[in-house]
C-alpha cells in the first residue's frame, strides 16, 4: 500500500459518481465520507460510505452548494481531502481556496486554473494568445461601443455566449443578423439570472459540429498527458446523451492533431489534476470550445478503453505522486460507448419524470455507474441523470449491440426515464454508421417521439392477464361453456 | 363486459374470454388476439404467451396501476374497475364523495363552493404519473367542500370533493 498524505476523503456531491468515487476510494484503501441531503437519505452513495454526514439548505441543492457546512463535515470526518465531483462546487474556484485554506487537499486542479478556465472569455483569450486555435468571435468588455458592429462583421450564423455560462444556458443562435441586439439583450439577462454575470462575447456558430474532447492528466512534477479523446456530438438542447471513445470520425492523424493540441493547451496553463479540454470540430478543422477543470460525466469510456481509473489518478495528483506512465505506456484498447439514463421523457418533450423506485434490476455484462436503488423516490429536485451504463467491446459495432442489448435489459419501475428512447438512438442507422454531429437528434425528431403504438398489444394482454377482475369476469364464462360442449357432445 | 385500461393517456376498452385451458382470447375493439396466457414466476416477473410469442414481462402492481417492462419498454397501464363505478351510483350517499382514483397533484379546480353541478361536469383536473385526468361529478349536486387546491398532492382514494344534495 502507498502512502498517502491523508487516510479520508470527504465527497462534496451526491449520486452516481459520489458512488463511483467511494468504490476507488475503497481500492486504494481509504475511508469515504459524503455530505448528502436528507432527500438522499436513502442514495447507494449514503450507504456505501464510511461516514455519512447530513446537511441542509433552503433546497436540496442549496445544501450541496453550502461552502461552510461542506468543509465542516469534512472536519468533523477528519477528512484530509475533498472530491469535488462534477457540477455543485466543482468548478468554484472560491470552493478550492477555502479546502485548501481549512487545512484540507482539493482534489482538483489549482485554485488559479479553475479561475482562468471558468471564465469564458480569459480562457479564450488565454489558448489563442498560446497558439491554438479558437472560433471567431468578438468580445463585448474588448470595447463595448463597437460590440455589435464587431460581431455583425463574422457574419451569421453567430452564437452569443454568456461569459460566465456552462452547460449551454444563456446561449442563443443568430441566423437573422437583424435578430442579434435582441438576442444580445436576452441573452445578457439569462446571464444575469443563471450566472450573475452580465458579460458577453459573441462567436461564430458553425452548424452541425461535431463535439469532441481530450482528457489529459497532469501532475505537480510538470507532466501531462492525454488519454485520448471522447466523441460527445448526440445532445440535445446542449446536454450529452451517449458518449464514446475513440471517435468514429478521426483519422489518426486528426486524433494525433487534437490530443496534442490539448496537451498544448494544459501545459500552458500548467495544468495538475484530471481535466477536459472540448472542442468544435467540423470540416477536419478543430476550435477549443472550453475546458473543463474537474471529472467529466462521461470519464468512464476514457478509463474503459485505456485501463486508467481516473479518480485514482485525481488523488495520486492531489497527494503529490509523479504520474506512473509516460505518454506512451496509453493505449488504446477497443471501443468504449457510454449511455445516460435520465428521469425524463423524450417523447413528451424531455420532461422531468419523478416517481418511486419500485422495481431496479441492471443488467450483467457491463459497466453500471449508478446513483439509485429500489425504493428511492425520484424527485425533480436534481439533475435527472439516474445512472450511466458503459459497454466496452473490441469495435464500435459490437460496443453499440452490447450497449443497446443493456439498456433494454434495465428494468426500472415506479419512474419513467430515456431507456427506450437510448435504445432507439443505438438502433438508428446514422448512429451505427458513426455519422452524426450535435444537431442530429433536432434533425431527426422521430427518434425522440417514438411510435406509441410499439408492442402495445403485449402490455394490454399483459394487464388484463395481471388485473384480477378481467380475469375473473373471464373466467365466469366457462361454465356456460363447458355445459354447451357437454351437450353438444 | 369491456374493461377499460389506460395508458399514455388512451382508454383501450379490452375484455378477455376463455380459450384453452389456462389461456385466452383478447378482445380489443377491433381485433382479437389468441391465444394469451401469462405464467407467473415470482413476484414481479413472468412469461407471456401471445399468438405463438413469449415475452418475459417484469411488473409491479401498484393499486389501479400496473407497471410493465416487456423487450426494453416500460409503460404504465392504469385499469378502471367498472364495478366500482357501478357501486357508487347504488350508493347514493357514497356518490356525494369525489375520491381520487390514484395519488396525484391537483393541476386546475373547475368549480367552486356553491356552485351547483350536473352529473358528468368537470370538477377538477388532476396529474398522475404525468398523465392529466378530468375528475367528473357523478350526480347533479352542489359542490359542498373543495379538500385540495391547486398544486395540492393527495393520495390514492383521498376524499377531493364533496358535493351536497340541496343548495343550502
Amino acid at each position: 500500500m502507498h502512502t498517502m498524505p491523508f487516510d479520508t476523503v470527504l465527497i462534496a456531491n451526491r449520486g452516481e459518481i459520489a458512488a463511483r468515487i467511494i468504490k476507488t476510494l475503497r481500492k486504494l484503501g481509504l475511508r469515504s465520507a459524503v455530505v448528502y441531503d436528507e432527500v438522499d437519505a436513502r442514495s447507494p452513495a449514503v450507504s456505501m460510505a464510511d461516514t455519512a454526514i447530513l446537511i441542509s439548505g433552503h433546497t436540496p441543492i442549496a445544501a450541496y452548494l453550502d461552502i461552510a457546512q461542506i468543509i465542516a463535515a469534512a472536519h468533523k470526518a477528519g477528512a484530509g481531502a475533498v472530491h469535488p465531483g462534477y457540477g455543485f462546487l466543482s468548478e468554484q474556484a472560491q470552493f478550492a481556496t477555502a479546502v485548501i485554506k481549512a487545512g484540507i487537499a482539493f482534489i482538483g486542479p489549482a485554485p488559479e486554473t479553475i479561475e482562468l478556465m471558468g471564465d469564458k472569455i480569459r480562457a479564450r483569450n488565454f489558448v489563442q494568445s498560446n497558439g491554438f486555435p479558437v472560433a471567431q468571435s468578438a468580445i463585448e468588455e474588448d470595447d463595448p461601443a463597437t460590440f455589435v458592429s464587431r460581431a455583425r462583421a463574422i457574419g451569421t450564423p453567430l452564437l452569443v455566449k454568456p461569459s460566465g455560462g456552462a452547460g449551454g444556458k444563456g446561449m442563443r443562435i443568430v441566423r437573422d443578423v437583424d435578430a442579434l441586439e435582441g438576442a444580445i439583450e436576452q441573452a445578457r439577462s439569462e446571464g444575469q439570472r443563471y450566472f450573475g454575470d452580465h458579460r458577453l462575447y459573441v462567436e461564430r456558430y458553425i452548424e452541425n459540429p461535431r463535439h469532441i474532447e481530450v482528457q489529459v492528466l497532469g501532475d505537480s512534477f510538470g507532466n501531462i498527458v492525454h488519454l485520448f479523446e471522447r466523441e460527445c456530438s448526440v445532445q440535445r438542447r446542449f446536454q450529452k446523451i451517449i458518449e464514446e471513445a475513440p471517435s468514429p470520425a478521426l483519422s489518426p492523424e486528426l486524433r494525433k492533431r487534437v490530443c496534442e493540441t490539448a496537451v498544448g493547451i494544459a501545459r500552458a496553463a500548467n495544468y495538475q489534476n484530471a481535466g477536459t479540454v472540448e472542442f468544435i470540430f467540423d470540416a477536419g478543422e478543430f476550435y477549443f470550445l472550453e475546458m473543463n477543470t474537474r471529472l467529466q460525466v462521461e470519464h468512464p469510456v476514457t478509463e474503459m478503453i485505456t485501463g486508467i481509473d481516473l479518480v485514482a489518478e485525481q488523488v495520486y495528483a492531489t497527494a503529490g505522486r509523479e504520474l506512473g506512465f509516460a505518454q506512451s505506456d496509453i493505449v488504446s484498447n477497443g471501443h468504449a460507448i457510454e449511455v445516460r439514463l435520465y428521469a425524463e421523457a423524450p417523447e413528451r418533450g424531455y420532461v422531468p419524470t419523478s416517481g418511486k423506485v419500485l422495481l431496479l434490476e441492471y443488467p450483467s455484462g457491463v459497466r453500471i455507474d449508478s446513483g439509485i436503488t429500489q425504493g428511492q423516490q425520484i424527485t425533480t429536485a436534481f439533475d435527472p441523470m439516474l445512472a450511466k451504463i458503459i459497454a466496452h467491446s473490441p469495435t464500435r459495432t459490437l460496443a453499440t449491440a452490447t450497449a443497446n442489448h443493456a439498456i433494454q435489459g434495465v428494468i426500472l419501475l415506479g419512474c419513467e426515464t430515456n431507456a427506450s428512447f437510448l435504445a432507439r438512438i443505438l438502433s438508428d442507422e446514422s448512429f451505427v454508421r458513426g455519422q452524426f454531429h450535435t444537431g442530429y437528434l433536432e434533425e431527426n425528431p422521430h427518434i425522440a417521439a417514438g411510435n406509441p403504438a410499439t408492442g402495445l398489444s403485449a402490455f394490454l394482454a399483459s394487464a388484463a392477464l395481471l388485473t384480477r377482475q378481467v380475469r375473473e369476469s373471464a373466467d365466469a364464462v366457462p361454465a356456460l361453456h363447458a355445459s354447451l360442449g357437454h351437450w353438444r357432445n | 363486459m369491456y374493461h377499460s385500461v389506460e395508458v399514455d393517456g388512451v382508454d383501450h376498452q379490452l375484455w378477455l374470454s376463455p380459450c384453452q385451458s389456462g389461456s385466452y382470447h383478447l378482445h380489443l375493439r377491433d381485433h382479437v388476439i389468441s391465444p394469451v396466457a401469462f405464467a407467473q414466476y415470482g413476484e414481479n416477473s413472468g412469461v407471456l404467451t401471445i399468438a405463438g410469442e413469449t415475452e418475459r414481462v417484469r411488473f409491479v402492481i401498484e393499486g389501479d396501476l400496473i407497471h410493465v417492462h416487456i423487450r426494453g419498454m416500460t409503460r404504465v397501464l392504469r385499469y378502471s374497475d367498472p364495478l366500482r363505478t357501478l357501486a357508487c351510483v347504488k350508493q347514493e350517499e357514497s356518490s356525494l364523495i369525489t375520491r381520487a382514483p390514484m395519488p396525484g397533484v391537483v393541476v386546475t379546480i373547475a368549480v367552486s363552493p356553491g356552485q351547483p353541478v350536473s352529473a358528468g361536469a368537470a370538477l377538477m383536473m388532476i396529474e398522475s404519473m404525468k398523465l392529466e385526468t378530468v375528475i367528473r361529478s357523478s350526480q347533479d349536486g352542489v359542490v359542498d367542500r373543495i379538500h385540495f387546491k391547486e398544486g395540492e398532492s393527495f393520495e390514492r382514494e383521498a376524499v377531493l370533493i364533496t358535493l351536497s344534495k340541496e343548495r343550502r
